[in-house]
């Protein structure tokens, strides 16, 4: 399909309660997507953490395009296309490092770590052909802003400031942030990259669809019901069982969290309780907060629970658990899963091992829970793609939905948050720059 | 004492690797001893599953409930046949205390496992042993896949 029928098309593929199933399995949508939603949207980058003295980088994507992100000598957080400006070779191709200046490993033009072309080799032979090594330099994202340390860039100049464009979904970093005693986090204990054979929508939907945990992942809460069943009576739950039952939960304790959209297809599940208000206390860590912050101020902070705050359309973030989960599309059925932790400064080190032991029981390739969901997304993805019928349901609770502020709100296991994901992907696939 | 008898050693590896040949983790499970581990790192040299994200870090409490949940017919994951074929080589024995109880033996593997697709994983494996009564269990291991860093995808049994 050219682009054009697409512009046509568009309008009736997305309906208010249904969509076609061709926004999951069309090439041609997924590259308009690429244009239109990750050309426009404040994508993720990185934490600040990652790049902590002059030179330090990190390689990443923003929808198909390589980026850098580095901190420069003058201590500014560059945004820079990974793409050498003579014959467009990637420049790094290492996820992460340090140096000076960057060296095209073909012909040998530098760049400084602001991105300012620094040499070209055998320079006299450029005589009287205009070449300017000021036009030259790395082609830097439109827009790069940060929120307590999150970095995220847009490629278009034309989008509104950071703070807009994500309205109270910021306040999840707020809070992961808020959290340490310290009022600051940095990255920590690894990453995991977790390869899904589906649309990236289908990931980001998932993690405000409280309709599947009941079904999905039923077996994990039996089996794990069934080992303390086997234990001597009286045995205490390990926190394994701690974080792996709640995934069994009822419709009604879902319902009872619920679900906000926000604008631009932001969004979150619970608010002052989710699957992780139950957790044991960690040792330590309420009296580091106090001395911080003092009684009242904790209270108010630890009382935030946001169950998944979707970053539309980038990443997941989890502000009682500090691991966020960053999508990054590769073609129409494949798409990566980026796990990254952070640790509180300032809190006991048994903070992060809480982290770590929910993102490997939950997030990993090998996890009780995300390989169940990446098989649901698997199924989707291939049956999708087969004739018979062509629409996706998203009504349930369609009728219910509060609007408030210009935010929507209703029982958890509604469709909400994918209406509202949509409703994001209407206005921006609808119109050309 | 004498040294660990090696041919007793290999024939506990070939075991372990028959039984997740067959995907019986329940046989599997029996070969470890009551405070096992197994441990699969994501990084090269990682050197703390603790602080430091893993693709598997499974205490025994956790090996329990993966093989409970193994094959369940509510698990979306499970729905598929799992066979596999593992080679072990290179088995060395490179430390044992001085009565022979406790060794640590090292060895390189490469398994094919059929889940959904055919897989390859390839990498080094480190068993910590122990000797009681005469029969040796796993309490410790290790596998180093020379590709744990790269983009995985779901990993359903253990290598």
């Amino acid at each position: 399909m050219g682009s054009q029928e697409h512009l046509t098309d568009l309008q009736t593929l997305v309906q208010p309660t249904r969509v076609h199933r061709s926004v999951y399995t069309d090439p041609d949508i997924f590259a308009l997507e690429m244009e239109r939603i990750w050309g426009r949207a404040w994508i993720y980058v990185g934490h600040e953490s990652q790049v902590p003295s002059a030179g330090s980088f990190i390689t990443t994507e923003i929808g198909l395009d390589p980026v850098l992100m580095v901190r420069d000598d003058d201590d500014n957080i560059r945004v820079l296309f990974n793409r050498c400006r003579h014959k467009g070779a990637k420049l790094s191709a290492r996820c992460v490092g340090k140096t000076d200046y960057f060296r095209c490993p073909y012909h040998g033009w530098t760049y400084r770590n602001n991105g300012e072309l620094r040499g070209v080799p055998a320079r006299e032979g450029y005589p009287e052909t205009g070449f300017n090594a000021g036009d030259h330099g790395l082609v830097a994202l439109a827009q790069v802003d940060n929120i307590r340390g999150f970095v995220f860039a847009t490629k278009s100049p034309s989008s509104p400031d950071l703070r807009t464009y994500l309205g109270d979904a910021a306040a999840t970093l707020e809070n992961i942030a808020d959290r340490a005693p310290a009022g600051k986090v940095e990255i920590a204990g690894g990453r995991l990259r977790y390869r899904h054979p589906c649309n990236w929508k289908m990931f980001i939907e998932n993690l405000n669809d409280a309709m599947h945990p009941m079904i999905a992942h039923s077996s994990v809460g039996m089996a794990a019901l069934s080992y303390m069943k086997s234990q001597p009576e009286g045995t205490s739950y390990p926190r394994e069982a701690e974080i792996l039952f709640p995934f069994g939960s009822s419709y009604d304790f879902f319902d009872q969290m619920g679900v906000t959209g926000l604008a631009n297809g932001h969004g979150y599940m619970g608010g002052t309780s989710s699957i992780h208000t139950a957790y044991s206390d960690i040792p330590g860590y309420w009296e580091a907060m106090v001395s911080s912050y003092g009684e009242i101020r904790t209270q108010e902070i630890l009382s935030s629970n946001r169950h998944n705050t979707i970053f539309y359309p980038s990443f997941t973030a989890k502000d009682a658990i500090q691991a966020i989960r960053v999508a990054r599309p590769r073609s129409v059925n494949e798409t990566i899963i980026e796990t990254y932790h952070f640790k509180l400064v300032g809190a006991p080190e048994e903070m992060l091992e809480r982290t770590i032991l929910y993102s490997r029981l939950i997030n990993s390739s090998s996890g009780m829970v995300g390989p169940d969901d990446l098989d649901c997304y698997a199924r989707m993805q291939e049956a999708l793609c087969s004739s018979g019928s062509d629409w996706v349901d998203l009504s349930r609770y369609a009728q219910q939905d509060n609007q408030e502020n210009g935010n929507v709100t209703g029982s958890g296991t509604s469709d909400l948050a994918a209406r509202n994901q949509f409703s994001a992907w209407s206005k921006l696939m609808a119109t050309s720059d | 004492m004498p040294p660990p008898d090696l041919a007793q050693i290999e024939r506990l590896l070939y075991d372990e690797a028959d039984c997740l040949d067959r995907a019986d983790l329940d046989s599997w499970f029996e070969l470890y001893t009551e405070d096992s581990d197994y441990w699969m790192p994501v990084s090269p040299d990682q050197n703390d599953p603790h602080r430091h994200i893993s693709l598997f870090y499974d205490n025994r409490l956790m090996m329990e409930i993966r093989r409970r949940n193994f094959g369940h017919e509510y698990a979306a994951s499970m729905e598929y046949p799992i066979r596999c074929s593992h080679i072990i080589s290179n088995i060395r024995i490179v430390s044992a205390d001085d009565n022979s109880s406790e060794c640590r033996v090292t060895s390189n593997f490469q398994a094919i496992v059929y889940y959904k697709d055919q897989n390859v994983y390839a990498g080094k494996y480190t068993h910590d042993l122990v000797c009681r009564g005469g029969t040796y269990r796993i309490k410790h291991k290790r596998v180093d896949l020379i590709n744990c860093d790269a983009e995985q995808g779901n990993l359903v049994i253990y290598l």
